[in-house]
């Protein structure tokens, strides 16, 4: 069987060599409730407070809280719901259009709860298009929800502008920030641009399934979404995840220092290999290597051949790319992320996700690109007519 | 006393000196649709007896897919002679009932005391003194409490309806062409229903159709194979032919000669499998292939029987087959079928056979088939 090369790490990463060894002694020895009051528990509470220590250092937040949570979309729901439940003032919250259903998903409920929701628009590279978001920005504002780094395109956005904006025309609004696809690969500060929440998830960072966390300021107004026993200063219910979250601490401290810059790399090449090889190849979001290009997330058109017959294809050769987003491509419907930077329908039919991580290297790059390259040559020939 | 399931059979009835060949078929059907729940199958007497099952409820839903039964009673088995009891009985079963109810009893021993008006009457009377809340209907009642003295008296209530038709491999055996989208699967299942063993045929276009299609494909045939006693799938690699297709024949005749291939890959396959007809789920005018002239087109390739027992029928009427035989769902699933890359833009709608056969005839058919029944992966589900 064919090497099997993997670029589908928005979608989930493998769990590194660490994390495996450590969930392996975690199973052993960190299964105890950390509530208990006898010792095994109390070391187990403690390995979780360096776990959380490492959380709030890798995003700036020294000092602020981090609630457990499993996973990115809980972190997201409680930011945004737990927040709007806990506050009087009713106003407007503005959501980047572009966001993950994660965060979407949400806007029923904020609409049913009394507040006015409109979107933050992105221009043709995916990026929040700062013009027409200082236009909507006004005192109503009560909150702005955006995504550190979009997961399809890899588009990092101006996080910092948006702060700085907001502290000139709406100081009260709270900034939400959905920081899934962004933590560890792209710097983070949350002290420097006054943010008020941060979501992350472990999955991501090749740490596990079902593990993740929200950090957010002290003063931070957050009413639980899950009801319980009080554990998580009571902001979240329910006998802690203790091997995730231990496994999550481990994914972080292990994170390599020049990871991202070697991903930034791999792509630069894969960009400039495809760019070589296939005739007609469009980019779809910032140009590699732009400030507003996270480093890990590739994503073209390789018209006319449709991004589900080269995912196959590539598969048959051992590669597994994702078309667009793999968390929607269930539902086989154009990606309205691609179409909102004004992206034919036809052209984000046939986009395809590459997505990196650190243990990639430069060989597995070229042999992707060959490999696109040779199917590249055969499928577009057999396209619609 | 004890509780057991009583199965009636339907059209089996009406079979003459062969009764004994459907009959024996049938309880094999039944005994092995029973078989993860323990217990006994017999058949005596007109019906066949399911007893000391480990799971009535789920033995008798299992009971109920198999072809060839008409319905499944929950029956309360005792002794005959003490008429006292099975009114005692007859008064437990029908204590939390509410509404109109008729009791019909029928002996078939015939030397019992008392016969099937009096049983009636009696019963009846006992009843309605015990349970007020119940009143007599005989012509539209909520409930029938049925009596049968055999060798045993048999009471019960509560009746769920089989699946009807004929044991399955009664009728012979037949290859389905199952595409994966609604109407394949419906068309096997009525042929399945007059009792014919299926085998299904599917035409897989990597990569232009995915595994998790192909698993579709499988998840069908599974949930056909409940019906249908298992199904053999023949898997065809078909990628080369459509490209070929593609690449050298007009694109407004490309569906029915793809069309074509498929019938004469499934009669190859028929032959290998031994069956006697193609089914196929094809319904007059539903799309371009299968207008009256397409279909004859279609036809002509292949010399085995072909079966279309949708063919009458409106999308609407079998997505509700579909539902209620549990495919509709599966069929949803929103995986690529290997037509929409290779779909012409204006098909032509009344072919003329000899121009269909003119365009093919630059394709080497033979060589074509035969290297895609080489390929051929065979899953038994």
């Amino acid at each position: 069987m064919t090497e099997r090369i993997y670029l589908d790490n928005s979608a989930t990463t493998m769990p590194s060599a660490f994390v495996m060894a450590c969930v392996d002694r975690c199973m052993q020895e960190a299964w105890y409730n950390p509530s208990a009051l006898y010792r095994p528990a109390m070391i187990v509470q403690k390995s979780m407070d360096e776990a959380r220590r490492l959380c709030l250092a890798a995003v700036d937040a020294e000092g602020e809280q981090c609630v457990f949570t499993s996973g990115g979309t809980e972190a997201d729901n409680l930011a945004i719901l737990g927040h709007l439940q806990r506050i009087r003032q009713k106003g407007r919250v503005l959501i980047y259009q572009s966001e993950h259903p994660a965060v979407t998903a949400c806007i029923p409920e904020i609409e049913h709860m009394g507040f006015q929701v409109e979107t933050i628009a992105p221009d043709h590279e995916g990026i929040v298009d700062l013009n027409r978001l200082e236009k909507q920005m006004g005192t109503d504002v009560v909150l702005m929800v955006i995504m550190q780094v979009n997961n399809e395109t890899g588009a990092i956005q101006p996080i910092q502008d948006i702060a700085r904006l907001r502290d000139q025309k709406c100081p009260d609004a709270a900034i939400h920030v959905d920081g899934v696809q962004g933590f560890l690969r792209v710097p983070f500060s949350m002290h420097a641009l006054n943010i008020q929440s941060y979501a992350l998830s472990g999955h991501k960072i090749h740490g596990l399934k079902g593990t993740g966390a929200l950090i957010y300021q002290k003063q931070y107004k957050l009413a639980p979404r899950m009801l319980g026993g009080g554990q998580e200063m009571g902001v979240r219910s329910g006998t802690e995840n203790t091997i995730g979250i231990l496994a999550l601490g481990e994914a972080i401290r292990t994170y390599p220092k020049e990871a991202n810059a070697h991903m930034c790399n791999l792509k630069h090449v894969l960009y400039d290999a495809l760019r070589e090889r296939v005739p007609g190849l469009r980019l779809n979001g910032p140009e590699p290597g732009s400030a507003a290009s996270a480093p890990h997330i590739l994503n073209v058109s390789l018209c006319p051949v449709r991004s589900q017959t080269m995912m196959f294809a590539l598969e048959g050769d051992g590669i597994l790319v994702s078309a667009g987003s793999a968390c929607s491509s269930h539902r086989q419907k154009v990606s309205p992320v691609l179409t909102a930077m004004g992206i034919s329908p036809m052209e984000a039919d046939c986009a395809i996700r590459f997505s990196l991580c650190y243990s990639l290297t430069e060989r597995d790059i070229q042999t992707v690109a060959e490999r696109v390259q040779s199917q590249y040559q055969v499928l577009a020939k057999y396209t619609r007519r | 006393m004890r509780k057991l399931l009583l199965v009636r059979y339907g059209e089996i009835f009406l079979k003459g000196l062969n009764r004994p060949y459907f009959l024996k078929a049938l309880v094999e059907r039944v005994r092995h649709a029973t078989s993860a729940y323990g217990g006994n199958v017999w058949l005596h007497d007109g019906r066949i007896f399911v007893s000391d099952v480990t799971d009535m409820e789920a033995c008798a839903s299992k009971i109920a897919r198999v072809f060839g039964v008409h319905s499944i009673c929950f029956a309360v088995e005792m002794e005959k002679d003490s008429f006292d009891a099975i009114c005692d009985q007859s008064v437990e079963m029908m204590r939390d009932l509410h509404g109109t109810f008729r009791v019909n009893a029928r002996r078939s021993d015939k030397k019992y005391p008392l016969d099937s008006p009096k049983i009636n009457a009696e019963i009846g009377e006992r009843i309605l003194r015990r349970c007020a809340q119940l009143k007599v209907d005989l012509h539209h009642p909520d409930h029938i409490l049925a009596v049968e003295i055999r060798d045993f008296c048999y009471l019960y209530v509560r009746i769920i309806p089989g699946s009807g038709g004929m044991p399955v491999g009664t009728n012979g055996k037949a290859m389905l062409l199952l595409s994966g989208g609604i109407d394949s699967p419906v068309a096997g299942y009525l042929i399945a229903k007059r009792g014919v063993k299926i085998s299904a045929v599917h035409f897989h276009s990597y990569p232009y159709t995915s595994d998790r299609a192909k698993e579709k494909v499988l998840d069908l045939a599974r949930i056909l194979s409940e019906y249908a006693c298992g199904i053999k799938v023949y898997i065809v690699p078909f990628t080369e032919i459509q490209m070929q297709i593609h690449e050298k024949c007009p694109e407004e005749y490309s569906t029915l000669i793809m069309r074509r291939f498929m019938m004469r890959i499934a009669q190859n396959c028929a032959e290998l499998d031994r069956a006697q007809a193609l089914i196929t789920g094809e319904s007059i005018g539903q799309v371009a292939s299968q207008t009256m002239e397409a279909l004859q087109t279609t036809n002509a390739v292949v010399s085995l029987p072909v079966f279309r027992p949708l063919i009458g029928s409106d999308k609407s009427d079998i997505i509700e087959i579909a539902e209620k035989i549990g495919t509709f769902e599966t069929s949803s699933l929103p995986y690529e079928d290997c037509c929409t890359v290779f779909t012409p833009r204006h098909p032509v709608t009344r072919p003329k056979p000899d121009r269909v056969a003119a365009a093919e005839s630059v394709l080497d058919a033979e060589e074509l088939i035969s290297k895609a029944m080489a390929g051929i992966e065979i899953v038994q589900v």
